[in-house]
């Protein structure tokens, strides 16, 4: 069937992507691809040989692969989380921001699970877990509420993109039959925005749950042992509000970056940075302060083992990476967030930067010190990443850019029908909501 | 490509995701037969399973709600 030449949208700068991606987008996949490919070469290496080409040895036996996980899933909480809970509080300013955020999850959360089987040495050995798993480890918790979460974000990224791949499919964007298969026969009649709306209503509070999940199970593979630096009942809600903070700031360097390149500036506006920024800022107090309290009675208690890991990372081996974690996940997000004069675009850049890297971070001190300082009478333990794990982080980077620019090829990165509601909608919606929760005046002065 | 052809993709796409949850579910049950076969904490294992089960099943159910809603909710069938 043939299409008439597609007419001009008012959001054209949002399709403007798909429709004409540029040269410049093929030369990047193209280096992307070089490196994922070198990656896979590296990781075909690591399979032959065996982990004895990973810096891993007794007593250290989890290293970049796990902190990469746990960096990566907790990254993940950006999207469907956040998403989750702007659209649960009716934020208007979440509109631009939320398939930003969704895009994330769903592309970080399948690149941190493979990391545990990178982490195995063998993958077939993955085939045990079907055969011969033991539901009550907290491992096969992490496997079942990692599947649940990247299904329930999927579905939470794809519900809401039908009426945009519906808009696709009728200005005829080729491959065409992907746009009408994936629009289900969308017209936009008021009974599909009904089943639309309602769908989303259910997994905007189901997703909440199972996002919480993910990060606490995660934490309860180390608390659930009794390794000194590990076992803490505070490490469920330390890791969701890690998760959360490095998740705020991945959103920010991507929504300054895809506001660059795509010359988003009347989508992406200061005010989105601004109030993005604050939740940073604040979720920057929150993790500063359960920091303190985890060390802090971990101090207090004293315990020999314990405290072998205390020194260790405050003043030992580990104490560059400590006190950097420290400067970087508080010192500077709350210097350049607190001003608002330094609260700039560049600012919030800068301070989203420094907080990725200080979760990474703070990922390395947690797995890495407990392992080097075990109670069993071992000498302290060594571990420096080989050219392999740091070819495989590089590699995790790689896929998840490429992964998210292959959307954005295809789909667009902010949600079109939601913009369009916004504008119609949205003042009336505020207006009725606001006057609902504002008292009455008084009846003697109403009259006034 | 013609719309039957993407018709019977969209089924058949539905029917898969009805076909992976259903194995999820079935391997969760075979992990419980399991734990009470070596007597290894079965209650934690049906507890897991209790959470579970009902996550993935419900996460099938709102797509296949979705899927229908929007085909009914077509302008040739909503207007007689």
């Amino acid at each position: 069937m043939e299409h008439a030449p597609a007419k001009p949208h008012p959001d054209a700068a949002l399709l403007r992507p798909i429709e004409n991606p540029g040269r410049s987008f093929y030369y990047i996949v193209g280096a992307l691809l070089l490196i994922i490919s070198y990656t896979g070469f590296v990781y075909f290496r690591q399979l032959w040989f065996g982990l004895g080409v990973t810096g891993m040895a007794q007593p250290v036996t989890w290293g970049f692969y796990i902190i990469n996980f746990v960096f990566f899933i907790g990254i993940s909480h950006a999207g469907t989380l956040i998403s989750a809970i702007l659209r649960l509080s009716k934020a208007e300013w979440r509109r631009p921001i939320t398939r930003m955020a969704e895009v994330i999850t769903a592309i970080v959360l399948a690149i941190g699970g493979l990391h545990p089987i990178i982490d195995l040495g063998r993958p077939d050995r993955m085939l045990h877990l079907f055969y011969n798993g033991r539901l009550q480890s907290p491992l096969l918790w992490d496997v079942a509420s990692i599947t649940a979460y990247f299904t329930a974000s999927t579905i939470y990224l794809y519900i809401p993109m039908i009426p945009d791949i519906a808009i696709l499919r009728d200005r005829g964007v080729k491959p065409r039959w992907l746009y009408e298969f994936l629009s289900w026969g969308w017209q936009g009649t008021e009974k599909q925005h009904k089943v639309l709306d309602r769908a989303m209503n259910i997994l905007m509070v189901m997703v909440i749950p199972i996002a919480v999940s993910v990060h606490t199970i995660i934490s309860y593979i180390f608390a659930m042992t009794v390794q000194p630096g590990w076992h803490s009942t505070i490490f469920g809600p330390y890791f969701v509000v890690g998760a959360i903070f490095s998740g705020i700031a991945a959103i920010l360097v991507l929504m300054i970056v895809f506001r660059k390149v795509f010359r988003l500036e009347g989508y992406l506006k200061h005010i989105h940075f601004n109030y993005l920024s604050i939740l940073l800022l604040i979720m920057s107090i929150i993790w500063f302060y359960f920091t303190f309290s985890e060390y802090l009675t971990g101090f207090y208690g004293h315990e020999p083992n314990e405290m072998r890991v205390f020194w260790y990372k405050f003043a030992g081996d580990f104490a560059p990476y400590f006190w950097a974690m420290i400067a970087l996940n508080f010192a500077v997000p709350v210097a350049i967030l607190c001003n608002r004069k330094t609260r700039t675009i560049l600012g919030i850049l800068i301070a989203s930067i420094s907080v990725i890297i200080g979760m990474w971070l703070e990922r390395l001190i947690i797995v890495v010190p407990s392992l080097a300082n075990p109670r069993l009478p071992y000498p302290t333990g060594i571990y420096i990443p080989s050219h392999t794990e740091w070819v495989l982080f590089i590699g995790g980077i790689s896929v998840f850019i490429l992964g998210y620019m292959i959307f954005a090829r295809f789909f667009p990165v902010i949600s079109i029908w939601e913009i369009e509601e916004g504008r119609h909608e949205s003042a009336k919606i505020v207006t009725e909501r606001i006057t609902s929760y504002m008292p009455d005046p008084e009846p003697s002065t109403a009259g006034e | 490509m013609n719309k039957k052809t993407i018709e019977a993709l969209q089924i058949l796409s539905l029917s898969l995701i009805w076909v992976l949850f259903t194995g999820i579910a079935v391997w969760i049950v075979s992990l419980i037969r399991e734990s009470l076969r070596l007597h290894d904490a079965p209650d934690a294992s049906v507890g897991i399973s209790i959470v579970a089960i009902p996550v993935f099943f419900t996460l099938a159910s709102i797509l296949t709600y979705v899927f229908i809603g929007l085909r009914k909710g077509r302008k040739e069938e909503s207007e007689p």
